[in-house]
């Protein structure tokens, strides 16, 4: 080791505390940066090797029923690769210690071999065998997670209107099902809807589907138009009640992968930046005054013969190590939190396996970026001090020129002891650091506002979807739509205390190349269950005619009040229909459009039909309420308000949560990082001038005053700052995750900012406790022995 | 580059006039500042200075003398004037050649010690070592100048004169052409300002070190071959002494 690398080496020791504030600050922009970066690459890459090995479809179509000769025409339009026909069915299922009745959706097992497409892979157990056996059947990971189902268990399903038992012999995983969610659902239910597979044969005997096929999926040959093989699919599906295809980009499960992407890509880049921003300006400030402190030293090193150039290397050598320290704790720190992040990912993304895969070139970039970052921030220091002719870094720095505050000038100085006029005198007379130091503060606050205006939005998303919207107990779905009049058996359940009628139909939206599959809603014109809210947020009254739809949704077809909207009805008769938009509402998870009912009726060319109900079920016959549901067959689905809450509570929020709290904690190091590092920063530029104050009869507390009080002066101006500068990160970050399943309202509260000027204040307040013991400390002879 | 002009040390002091000087001085004047600000820190100064000789600077405080130490040692640059350096213009070298002759020729020794902190005594001597061409051991350096014992302490951990003498040993572990000391005792009571001294005088015997002494105390003139006083940035006498006075002999 060369002398100058021992003198980095002990001078580091000598710094320690600050090289590890600003290391800190620097791994924890890193640790976000790496495990974002891991996570996507993690979630992509295995749903890439997963959708591959396990042949994903590309187009996917529901159609009433053809027989399977239609395959043959589907397999003969010109770019499709491979075409797999199948039955799927959505049934009511009994499930043992479950009260309410759920749904499941049964794919058809081909009755030869393995599927062409949507392969399962068998996580537990085997596949039903078909041939030889009946009632048995396979069941998707989620849902039996949720109940916990092991191969031998046994449920039962209502199959085209009789109740049968089921044997449970395997439990798989597809990748059509990454997220099991119900159609149409933003959210998952897996205690009350799953996903089964049982032998073709079995399933469309029992729908006397024989010899048919209602869905199919699709791969294309590579270079192939899927907006033309889509056209292609529809014309050959349309008299078989075709629902028309789509791609990828509509399927329910791909999408929710990859807005979940999305909302990462949104985190993985701002908030980083900020942090590594901050850090590099801490690297700046401390190796400023480390050269600052060093003046003498450097002058001698060039009088005695070192070159600019090793002693401009000795100080970069000095922030390398800070950065070293920094990537090395931010690399280590990012991959076990990545590790943790992705165990939560299999609760509620089903892959066969999903690892935490380092994403080595964003490590690296990351690195560079932060290295290069300090060493810009170093460079302008280093420059100054090497061109400094050594005769003049000799002599001792020019006595700074001080004046009197400019708060001074206002004559309101004469409440302000001398210590707290110091202080101003101090801030003023370097403008350029003073606001430096007070970005930094305000840095500091501004980074604590990000994380809790997530959870706030999240409790604002739940208490608004849940309270404000659904006031339901419980939403019943009929197996086919029934006449209007049926509302009132619904109402003579017994525990039902209101319902309300609804009609959904799954439709297609078109604007432009844009399309988007969902369910249209029609709700009563002004219902008291689920509501219809806009911006401000009152509830809409439905109109007669014309369609209200999720900002969110118009945003995406790029449409708004006042333009039609051309939809494409995906049930019964199909038709295309012009309708014009009259409105947009707030929602805040998946997309949706309303309709007045008997609007829709109309619309559809329908009598007065309804979908189901929702209801208000009083909870002291909760029980016999449930016992009802399941004793009605018409009854297909049964989703409870208080199940979906819990869903989201522990899926979305949990993860956004997750990452709430990871980043709360990197804020508030960040936080203390700067506060301290500011604390001590000027705490060495003042060590010789307060050491003099000391040694003329200043007692310790009145130097410690001013010291405090230039700390106290900037996080007051801070502060304010740092809180508009948060609530404006705040909104930038939340419209970067914004996707079409979650969005967050931007909600900022009193406590939001309370926390935020607690951490700063309480930062401020611990640095400035320690600079004061510091202080305390000072050799008042070395101190001035230093002065010539 | 000087390192063609670099001479074999010689135990016979030159006497002037025979050799080509080691410093040759015409005009040199150093102005700080501008205009009103300007400071006049040497208002042109002519002198030759020889190898081995033993030289004395006096003058009052803020006469220029420190000023006119860096110009020699190539800390500054004039701002008229010649300064020859073993007849090679200092005014034309580039960073690199004023690096290498600071490295390679001229040891400093600063009133303020400028000993690194975080490195102890035979580091701070080390450290020079390593980047020179022919040093001595740091250990001999250190005991020329009677530190053997006190090697691995710290700067804070010695006296002032312990570190002057450390910082002496920095100058001439890497036997210097020109030892340039500027006020090497100013911070230093009698006894300890003479073993400096001596360990100055030394070098310069031994090793034929043109050395230039700083100091505003008259009677440490005796010890040199000439002394030259400073006021006011001119040059206002020249005194040669015929005999040296050894350092111990001064009464100080
Ligand atoms: N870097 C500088 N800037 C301005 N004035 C200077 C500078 N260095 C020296 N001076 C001035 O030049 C004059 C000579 O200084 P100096 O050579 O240090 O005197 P001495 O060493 O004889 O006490 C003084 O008046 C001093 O104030
Ligand atoms: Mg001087």
């Amino acid at each position: 080791m060369s002398l100058l690398d021992r003198k980095l080496f002990r001078d580091l020791k000598a710094l320690k505390s600050q090289a590890i504030a600003v290391a800190l600050v620097m791994a924890c922009g890193l640790a976000m940066m790496i495990m974002t970066r891991s996570l996507i690459l993690s979630l992509a890459t295995t749903r890439d090797s997963y959708y591959e090995r396990f042949r994903f479809a590309e187009v996917f179509a529901r159609l009433k029923r053809a027989p399977n000769s239609v395959r043959e025409e589907l397999a003969a339009i010109p770019g499709v690769a491979r075409v797999q026909i199948s039955i799927a069915i959505q049934v009511t299922l009994d499930v043992p210690g479950l009260m309410e009745p759920a749904v499941g959706l049964i794919n058809s097992l081909p009755e030869r071999g393995e599927p062409v497409l949507n392969r399962l892979h068998v996580r537990a157990g085997r596949l039903p065998a078909g041939r030889t056996a009946v009632g048995e059947l396979a069941v998707g990971e989620a849902f039996a997670a949720a109940h916990q189902l092991k191969p031998g268990a046994t449920l039962s399903a209502v199959l085209n209107g009789t109740k049968q038992p089921f044997r449970v012999t395997g439990v798989v995983l597809s990748p059509e099902f990454v997220f099991e969610a119900p159609p149409g659902a933003a959210l998952p239910d897996n205690k009350t809807y799953g996903v089964f597979w049982m032998p073709y044969k079995e399933l469309a005997t029992a729908f006397q589907l024989y010899g048919a096929f209602n869905s199919v999926a699709i791969t294309l040959d590579p270079g192939a138009s899927e907006g033309a093989v889509i056209a292609a699919i529809n014309r050959i599906l349309a008299p078989y009640g075709g629902r028309g295809a789509y791609g990828r980009v509509d399927h329910p499960s791909h999408r929710r992968v990859d807005d979940e992407i999305r909302v990462l890509q949104g985190l993985s880049v701002a908030f980083p930046l900020v942090f590594l921003g901050v850090a590099a300006f801490m690297t700046n400030s401390v190796m400023s005054r480390q050269i600052a402190l060093q003046r003498e030293q450097i002058a001698m090193l060039k009088a005695c013969g070192f070159g600019n150039r090793q002693i401009g290397l000795h100080y970069f050598k000095f922030s390398l190590a800070i950065v070293v320290g920094g990537v090395a704790l931010g690399a280590v720190g990012g991959v076990i939190l990545g590790y943790r992040l992705v165990e939560m990912y299999h609760l509620f993304f089903r892959f066969p396996q999903l690892d935490f895969i380092l994403d080595g070139r964003v490590l690296l970039t990351a690195a560079s970026v932060s290295a290069l970052a300090a060493f810009t921030g170093v460079a302008g220091a280093v420059h100054r001090a090497v061109r400094l002719p050594p005769a003049e870094a000799m002599r001792p720095e020019a006595p700074a020129r001080y004046q009197p505050a400019l708060v001074e000038r206002l004559g309101i100085s004469r409440w302000f002891s001398p210590s707290f006029r110091m202080a101003l005198r101090n801030i003023q007379r370097r403008p350029v650091r003073s606001g430096l130091t007070c970005l930094a503060l305000a840095l500091a606050t501004a980074i604590l506002i990000v994380p809790n205006s997530f959870r706030d939005g999240i409790t604002y998303v739940i208490d608004f979807q849940w309270d404000i919207v659904q006031r339901q107990t419980v939403t019943l779905s009929l197996v086919e739509p029934g006449p209007a009049r049926a509302i009132a058996d619904f109402r003579h359940m017994p525990g039902v205390v209101w319902a309300e009628p609804f009609r959904f139909v799954p439709i297609e939206l078109k604007a432009g190349p844009i399309t988007r599959r969902l369910l249209l809603q029609g709700l009563p014109e002004r219902g008291t269950l689920s509501r219809v809210i806009d911006a401000y947020p009152q509830q809409f009254t439905l109109p007669p005619r014309g369609i209200i739809m999720s900002a969110k949704l118009a945003s995406v077809l790029q449409l708004s009040t006042g333009d039609s909207v051309n939809a494409r009805v995906l049930e019964g008769r199909e038709r295309e229909i012009t309708i014009p938009i009259v409105g947009l509402a707030e929602d805040f998870a998946g997309i949706a459009c309303y309709m007045e009912i008997h609007a829709l009726n109309r619309l559809l060319l329908e009598g007065d039909c309804i979908s189901g109900a929702h209801v208000v079920v009083d909870k002291a016959r909760w029980p016999q309420f449930l016992a009802g549901v399941k004793e009605t067959p018409r009854i297909a689905g049964c989703i409870i308000k208080d199940s979906l809450r819990e869903g989201f509570r522990k899926t979305t929020a949990e993860s956004i949560g997750l990452l709430q709290k990871i980043y709360m904690l990197f804020a508030t190091i960040v936080a203390f990082g700067i506060i301290y590092n500011s604390a001590r920063i000027s705490l060495s530029e003042r060590a010789r001038e307060l050491a003099t104050l000391r040694v003329l009869g200043f007692s310790r507390g009145e130097v410690g005053a001013v010291l405090v009080g230039e700390l106290v002066v900037l996080t007051l101006v801070a502060l304010p700052a740092g809180l508009i500068i948060g609530s404006a990160f705040a909104k930038g970050i939340l419209t970067a995750v914004n996707t079409e399943t979650v969005r967050l309202p931007l909600v900022l509260t009193a406590e939001n900012y309370a926390f935020a000027v607690l951490v700063v204040a309480s930062a401020s307040a611990v640095s400035a406790v320690f600079a004061a013991r510091k202080l305390a400390d000072i050799d008042l002879v070395s101190a001035l022995k230093a002065l010539d | 580059m000087p390192s063609d002009s670099h001479g074999s040390p010689s135990s016979v002091r030159s006497t002037r006039g025979k050799d080509e000087p080691v410093f040759h001085v015409r005009g040199l004047a150093r102005i700080y500042g501008e205009d009103t600000a300007a400071v006049t820190a040497l208002a042109g100064v002519d002198l030759d200075l020889f190898a081995g000789e033993l030289i004395v600077l006096l003058g009052a405080s803020g006469s220029g003398k420190s000023t006119l130490l860096n110009q020699l040692g190539g800390l500054d640059s004039p701002t008229h004037g010649t300064l020859l350096y073993r007849g090679e213009n200092l005014a034309d070298f580039d960073e690199k050649a004023l690096t290498s002759f600071r490295r390679d020729a001229v040891g400093f020794v600063f009133q303020a010690y400028n000993l690194i902190p975080s490195l102890t005594a035979r580091e701070n001597v080390a450290l020079i070592t390593e980047i020179c061409p022919a040093p001595m051991a740091p250990e001999d350096a250190l005991a020329l100048v009677g530190l053997s014992e006190r090697m691995d302490h710290f700067p804070a951990q010695l006296s002032g004169g312990e570190q002057q003498r450390v910082a002496i040993a920095r100058a001439i572990a890497k036997r210097p052409q020109v030892l340039l000391c500027d006020e090497p005792t100013g911070a230093l009571d009698v006894r300890t300002g003479i073993t400096v001294l001596e360990a100055i005088e030394r070098i310069n015997r031994d090793l034929g070190t043109l050395a230039v002494i700083i100091t505003h105390n008259a009677i440490l003139a005796d010890m040199a071959d000439r002394v030259f006083t400073l006021s006011d940035g001119r040059i206002v006498n020249i005194r040669e002494n015929q005999l040296r006075a050894p350092v111990s002999s001064l009464a100080w």
